[in-house]
């Protein structure tokens, strides 16, 4: 097993390499300079050389590459150009207000598929199927922007109950009662397409498995119908259920970026926007690689843990 | 699996309801919720502020954005200070000046009473200090080249300093009224964005990036106490998010809110709409004389005579602006009414114009892509154009694209863009703004009569005597004659603030000043 994983190591950095090498010429042929960018549209010739020498952007391009790489490894990420401040303090900043943001969006879409799928089931009422199942397609059409504007219109300006965005004041520990409140709308924004999707997945599959024999059977010694559908239906139905969970955590990283500019919500989807319309090299370079890096350490764990489920891999992966 | 059983199940609903009773605590909204008003000024609060853009640590002295302008207006004060209406300087640590005739110096007595924030006395090395990093090209600052025309520093007297320039420079009261007055030993915190040590009425407490600005009530400020205790901006990039933040409650104050959402405050009396109409800016098309067909003035004539300046200022802008071609206000010594109409909508001129070229070839005219401003002027400015026979394809571009080609006056053909700094000295528009330069600008319009015209006004001693209105009659003739822009609203900023909020100010260079704000308990 160790060796197996040895031998995808190298394949692994390589690829980084290769992608950091690409990012960094990529954002170099693209059109803006970030000299440009910060020295606004007065500024006189003199004052553009002087910022790009002060960035270090006027050294040859392999130059700038390896002084990068070497910052890298020492895990110094920078210095931004146009935000300001270490690259690496953004980066955590941005990525702790991300992973609240989805983490509490994925409790929130979790709990309440749970909840309207075991209803829609036990109750079974055509009334209560039609509301569900409008509520599920308005959550999968509606585009997260409008949703989020209408959340906003109605949680926070006609009836203000909620703050309309920002972060928490005080961070999120030292007041959890202003900080759930803070949460609530951009997360449950967020969460609205997964819980719709996860919803209408999981009451078909539980309604698949009131149609098993078994089911049938337990219905016959007099089950009653709560304890069928929650004991013997729901733990049948909650695996296939899992991997459309996971599927749909990806549209949750995705729909944060669209959430964070509408809730004014500061993580990485905003962090990376800024970056780009400034041109901000150090930033964008790192959020990107941080990407690959984060897409090649999943694909590895995901073919050790096939690797480890099914010995053939292995086997195949020795020849 | 295991099912959780009811009990479970019980657990979790409790749970539940008890964290649904925490959240009734206290209400988020309750705690930013304005207090009643008292109508006198009173001490306390903190003023919450939703700024569109960020502070940019690099080009803090020069880039204008929401966050930057606040911590120049809040934590420094200048040597001298203009009124919205006029160029008539005030004093502010400088108490007094006297102009050399021949305008090659200034003498400058200071007060004696200022400290900086960290308790340092101020004195004329600060000023000195100042003024020579405003002239470091790195900072890019728009009056760069008039600070470093400042070439001799007198600081014998720690409390009057005289300065000496290698030219005449009728807009030095200009760079005294925007130069931030720094302090030496902590200016490396600057860049950094680490920390920012002022004689301003509040004192800097962090920067946050891409979040919050905090401020402090500076207790020692010269000009007496501020009321406010301290203010809070936070970065709201979205004028939706910054309308509907102020609507329920989490702010007082809007930097960024569009026209539209300003007049819809303005009708409603629980928000107040402030104009800043001494600071103002300049929206504008532009014309790259490297296009061939842009090389004829009479198809800039007749794009100038086309374009319904009217209907951009009363769609986009709401009506609040002037639609005139020229950019001075009327307050300005270089105003010309007769010059700032002569373009005034003639389609019929612009049709004799066109029909004069013969075939007019398709323009592309670039704007901000995502802007709903420019995207607005340019839909007007393309509609314009197709009623006297000039055909324009509307080409978005990338914001970091759009500087790009400006900086290296290599745009297609036309253009919409902003400028500002007509709200200063005449000479300052031609020397500092970058589409006016003389030497050098985006539309590649190079004049020796009009280099000569804006050195005159530059050189002139008094900007407003006699020579300096000569040279500034030589800019607008220019201008007006050649055509290399034609602008098309001159407007300022619109402030909303809810009603609680009172004795906001602002710079001519939109930075906001606090010291005077108070907030209604």
């Amino acid at each position: 097993m160790l060796s197996y994983l040895v031998r995808r190591i190298p394949s692994a950095v390589g690829v980084l390499f290769a992608a950091s090498f690409l990012i960094f010429l990529m954002l170099r042929l693209i059109p803006g300079d970030p000299v440009d960018a910060l020295a606004g549209q007065d500024a006189t010739q003199e004052s553009r050389d002087a910022i790009r020498a002060d960035l270090g952007l006027d050294k040859p391009f392999w130059s700038q590459y390896v002084s990068w790489l070497g910052g890298l490894f020492r895990l110094d990420l920078g210095q931004s150009y146009r935000i300001g401040g270490d690259v690496g303090d953004l980066l955590r900043n941005g990525a702790l207000n991300t992973v609240v943001l989805t983490v509490a969006a994925l409790l929130i879409a979790l709990v309440l598929a749970l909840v309207t799928s075991l209803v829609a089931v036990i109750r079974d009422s055509r009334w209560l199927n039609a509301a569900l199942n409008a509520v599920n397609t308005i959550g999968l059409a509606l585009p997260t922007f409008a949703s989020g504007l209408l959340l906003v219109l109605v949680f926070a300006v006609v009836f203000p109950l909620l703050p309309s965005g920002g972060t928490p004041p005080e961070g999120y520990l030292a007041r959890p009662d202003i900080s759930v409140q803070y949460l609530l709308l951009p997360a449950f924004c967020l969460a609205l397409p997964v819980w719709a999707g996860l919803s209408r997945f999981l009451t078909e599959a539980l309604r698949s498995q009131l149609r098993q024999p078994y089911i049938t059977t337990a219905r016959a010694a007099g089950v009653s119908r709560t304890r069928l559908v929650v004991r013997h239906a729901l733990p049948n139905a909650l695996p296939s259920a899992v991997t459309v969970l996971g599927i749909q955590v990806g549209t949750l990283l995705g729909g944060a970026v669209l959430v964070e500019q509408i809730f004014t919500w500061p993580g990485l989807g905003s962090l990376i926007e800024l970056a780009i319309s400034g041109r901000d090299y150090p930033v964008v370079q790192v959020l990107l690689l941080l990407s690959v890096a984060v897409f090649v350490v999943t694909q590895l764990l995901t073919d050790v843990l096939q690797a480890w489920l099914d010995p053939r891999i292995r086997i195949g992966g020795a020849r | 699996m295991n099912v959780p059983h009811r009990q479970a199940w019980l657990r979790l609903l409790t749970a539940a309801v008890a964290l649904c009773l925490l959240s009734a605590c206290t209400s988020a909204v309750g705690e930013q919720a304005r207090r009643r008003s008292s109508g006198e000024p009173v001490d306390g609060g903190t003023l919450r502020v939703a700024a569109l853009t960020d502070l940019i640590p690099a080009s803090v002295f020069g880039q204008s954005s929401n966050g930057g302008n606040a911590v120049i207006g809040l934590v420094y004060d200048s040597l001298v200070e203009y009124p919205h209406d006029s160029l008539e300087a005030r004093p502010a640590l400088a108490t007094s000046w006297k102009v050399a005739k021949d305008g090659r110096s200034i003498h400058l007595e200071l007060r004696d009473d200022v400290r900086f924030h960290d308790g340092k006395p101020f004195t004329s090395e600060d000023v000195k200090f100042s003024i020579r990093t405003i002239a470091d090209p790195k900072w890019a600052v728009q009056l760069q080249r008039t600070a470093a025309a400042v070439t001799g520093f007198d600081t014998s007297d720690p409390h009057a300093i005289t300065l000496t320039f290698d030219r005449p420079l009728s807009n030095i009261l200009d760079l005294l009224d925007i130069v931030p007055i720094v302090d030496k030993d902590t200016f490396s915190q600057v860049k950094a964005g680490t920390g920012y040590n002022g004689t301003g009425a509040f004192r800097f407490d962090e920067w946050k990036p891409n979040s919050e600005i905090s401020f402090s009530r500076n207790d020692d400020y010269w000009g007496g106490k501020p009321h406010l205790d301290g203010v809070d901006v936070k970065i709201v990039p979205d004028p939706q998010a910054q309308a509907a933040g102020i609507r329920s409650g989490q702010y007082d104050l809007l930097l960024g809110a569009t026209a539209r959402d300003a007049e819809t405050f303005s009708k409603d009396p629980k928000y107040e709409v402030l104009d800043f109409e001494g600071a103002t800016q300049q929206t504008y098309v532009g014309f790259n004389l490297k296009n061939p067909d842009l090389k004829d003035v009479r198809l800039r004539q007749a794009v100038a005579f086309a374009v319904d300046r009217e209907r951009i200022l009363d769609e986009v802008y709401r009506g609040e602006g002037i639609a005139q071609n020229l950019s001075w206000s009327p307050g300005s010594p270089a105003y010309d009414e007769k010059a700032a109409h002569h373009y005034d909508r003639d389609v019929d001129k612009a049709r004799e114009l066109v029909d004069g070229l013969g075939s007019v070839a398709s323009l592309p005219l670039q704007y901000i892509a995502g802007d709903p401003t420019a995207e607005a002027v340019a839909q007007i400015v393309q509609a314009n154009l197709d009623d006297v026979g000039i055909t324009v394809d509307l080409e978005p571009v990338e914001y970091a694209q759009m500087y790009q080609r400006l900086v290296g006056a290599d745009y297609d053909g036309l253009w919409i863009f902003g400028h500002t700094y007509a709200q200063y000295t005449p000479a300052t528009l031609p020397v500092s703004a970058y589409p006016f330069n003389a030497e050098h600008n985006a539309s590649n319009f190079l004049s020796p009569g009009y280099a000569a015209h804006a050195d005159q006004a530059w050189a002139a001693a008094a900007p407003d005597g006699p020579k300096a209105k000569r040279a500034y009659a030589g800019l607008n003739a220019d201008m007006v004659d050649n055509v290399w822009l034609t602008d098309l609203v001159t407007f300022w900023p619109r402030l909303v603030t809810t009603s609680a909020i009172h004795d906001i100010d602002y710079t001519k260079r939109t930075e906001l000043i606090a010291r005077d704000a108070w907030k209604d308990q």
